[in-house]
């Protein structure tokens, strides 16, 4: 990790809003026509969407701040940062960390929404653990925006990294529960990150019972993203 | 110290890339000494961007060692010890030429101070504006500025000048001259004949991925080109100043006679010491002609 890298990267976050305003809205959109409509006045299912819907946006934020790296790259950046000492290592960690920050407004945002508009009720501990289950579900998709964002091309990594962020949301059961699917999609949703993403971030609600595995596959899946990362910045060396 | 002093700031064996059937730099061996200032010259194509992006680590070479004072070039990037000004990009628009500088030298293990690199490179009168919304020559600043930031022993830049105005062109060698004055290193990439004239010491003349000439400006124009003594020689005898020393070739106009060389000193020595010849007159034709020669023989290949 690099300190002052890390700090402009904030810096320019925050001149560029566009990433968290969208990875933001969206999720507070979601959540107000699933949670307030769709699922009636259910209050598990409201906390369920609620839940749902922040990791979604976490999860959209984490992978849009990665993909970032693709115009980065359009304008030969990585070139330059070549030229220096920073390690690959530290410039993977320097956007997994960035990323984490981008993270947190859409899990803010759609918790105040759940807790204002949808009534949802839950204990001081309930609160804090499914906000930082919520956001730090994020990051085996914070290693994946990374990896996009070295696969794609400036121009797509837009409609490739939505297409991605919607496959992964609609076969990990944030939208729809996993248990109302049929035998072969719940199958397939075993396969997502997403999936075990949700069940971290949802135990709090479940009586409080962490699975071990889950987060097992999801520190597995960050480390893997994490190695291809490091791997393409090593050999991403072509000019702009 | 812990790398030698004797060690060459830059040293390339037998380097080739080929691009699928292209070859792109087809055996390049090249030493360049402490202090040095050289100017890699040659038309586009030549496979300079490609030499400097083998010797910046950026691109292996097919085969061929690159030694950066002794070391890989990897080794040197991550000491510091080598800082490059690339051709174009490389720059993030958002962040203003201050924030850019500022973390170029926080990249590096030991950096200048920042604020003197600025007042150096020319940076200061737009410090605080974002990269995006600065000229040319103002980005090419802001990069010269990054390439200083770890006062590196090795600088290379890569036409640090392509597209700028003449104005700017200019401003931008004076602050070069200032930077090398304290001995650094520079190779530069150029495809400006006048710039490698004015201010290399040395220039590598690279055509279709080969050095064809390597020597000062005054020498590749020799090499290339010869000189012409002219001088009236009264009676001359023909045969005896073809067989001059450092004379190729003969010819008369009347009492004149014109000796082309290879060696203008050496035939010079012997015309006045063994006739009669006054009116001597030395000429060579400039840089431009020897260029265009050279590359024009490439072209015919």
């Amino acid at each position: 990790m690099n300190a002052t890298y890390l700090r402009l990267e904030a810096v320019r976050l925050l001149r560029n809003k566009r990433v968290v305003i969208f990875s933001t809205l969206l999720p507070a959109i979601l959540v107000l026509i699933i949670g307030g409509v769709s699922v009636g006045n259910d209050p598990d299912a409201r906390k369920y969407v609620m839940v749902s819907m922040a990791l979604f946006g976490a999860m959209s934020a984490a992978l849009s701040s990665g993909g970032t790296i693709a115009v980065e790259r359009g304008l030969g950046w990585n070139r330059t940062l070549r030229l220096t000492p920073l390690s690959p290592g530290a410039y993977v960690m320097n956007k997994v960390i960035l990323a984490l920050l981008v993270a947190v407004p859409p899990v803010v945002v759609t918790f105040i929404i759940g807790a204002t508009v949808l009534h949802v009720r839950l204990t001081a501990a309930e609160w804090l653990l499914c906000f930082v289950g919520a956001w730090l579900s994020s990051l085996p998709f914070a290693a994946l925006g990374v990896v996009l964002g070295y696969i794609a091309k400036p121009d797509s990594v837009q409609q490739v990294g939505a297409l991605v962020n919607l496959v992964l949301a609609a076969f990990g059961g944030l939208w729809v529960p996993v248990d109302l699917m049929p035998r072969v999609l719940r199958e397939i949703a075993r396969f997502t990150p997403s999936y075990w993403t949700g069940e971290v971030a949802r135990s709090p609600l479940d009586g409080g019972h962490v699975d071990g595995q889950a987060i097992l596959v999801l520190l597995g899946w960050t480390v893997v993203l994490g190695l291809v990362a490091l791997r393409r910045f090593r050999v991403d060396t072509a000019r702009a | 110290m812990l790398y030698g002093m004797t060690n060459p700031a830059v040293q390339l064996t037998g380097l080739t890339k080929a691009f699928g059937a292209v070859t792109a730099v087809g055996g390049v061996d090249l030493t360049i000494r402490r202090g040095e200032v050289v100017a890699l010259l040659g038309p586009n194509g030549a496979g300079k961007s490609t030499t400097i992006d083998m010797i910046l680590g950026l691109l292996r070479p097919d085969t061929g060692t690159v030694l950066l004072d002794g070391q890989p070039p990897a080794r040197a990037v991550a000491r510091g010890t080598v800082g490059a000004l690339l051709q174009t990009g490389g720059l993030l628009p958002d962040l203003t030429a201050a924030e850019t500088v500022r973390l170029a030298a926080g990249l590096q293990r030991t950096a200048r101070p920042v604020g003197e690199v600025l007042r150096e490179a020319g940076v200061e009168p737009f410090a605080d504006q974002r990269v995006g919304g600065l000229s040319g020559g103002q980005q090419q600043r802001v990069r010269f500025a990054m390439a200083l930031v770890a006062d590196p022993e090795l600088l290379i830049l890569d036409e640090p000048t392509t597209g700028l105005d003449v104005e700017s062109r200019r401003a931008f060698w004076t602050t070069m001259r200032e930077q090398t004055a304290g001995g650094r290193t520079v190779l530069f990439a150029t495809h400006y004949l006048d710039e490698a004239d004015a201010y290399a010491d040395r220039i590598v003349l690279l055509r279709s991925g080969r050095i064809i000439a390597d020597g000062t400006a005054a020498q590749i124009k020799a090499a290339v080109t010869g000189r012409v003594i002219r001088a009236t020689v009264p009676g001359a005898d023909l045969a005896a100043l073809a067989a001059l020393p450092g004379v190729d070739r003969v010819e008369t106009r009347g009492d004149v006679v014109l000796l082309h060389c290879n060696d203008s000193d050496a035939a010079l020595r012997g015309l006045l010491t063994t006739t009669a010849a006054y009116d001597v007159e030395v000429t060579s034709r400039n840089l431009e002609d020897a260029f265009i020669a050279l590359t024009a023989a490439g072209s015919a290949q």
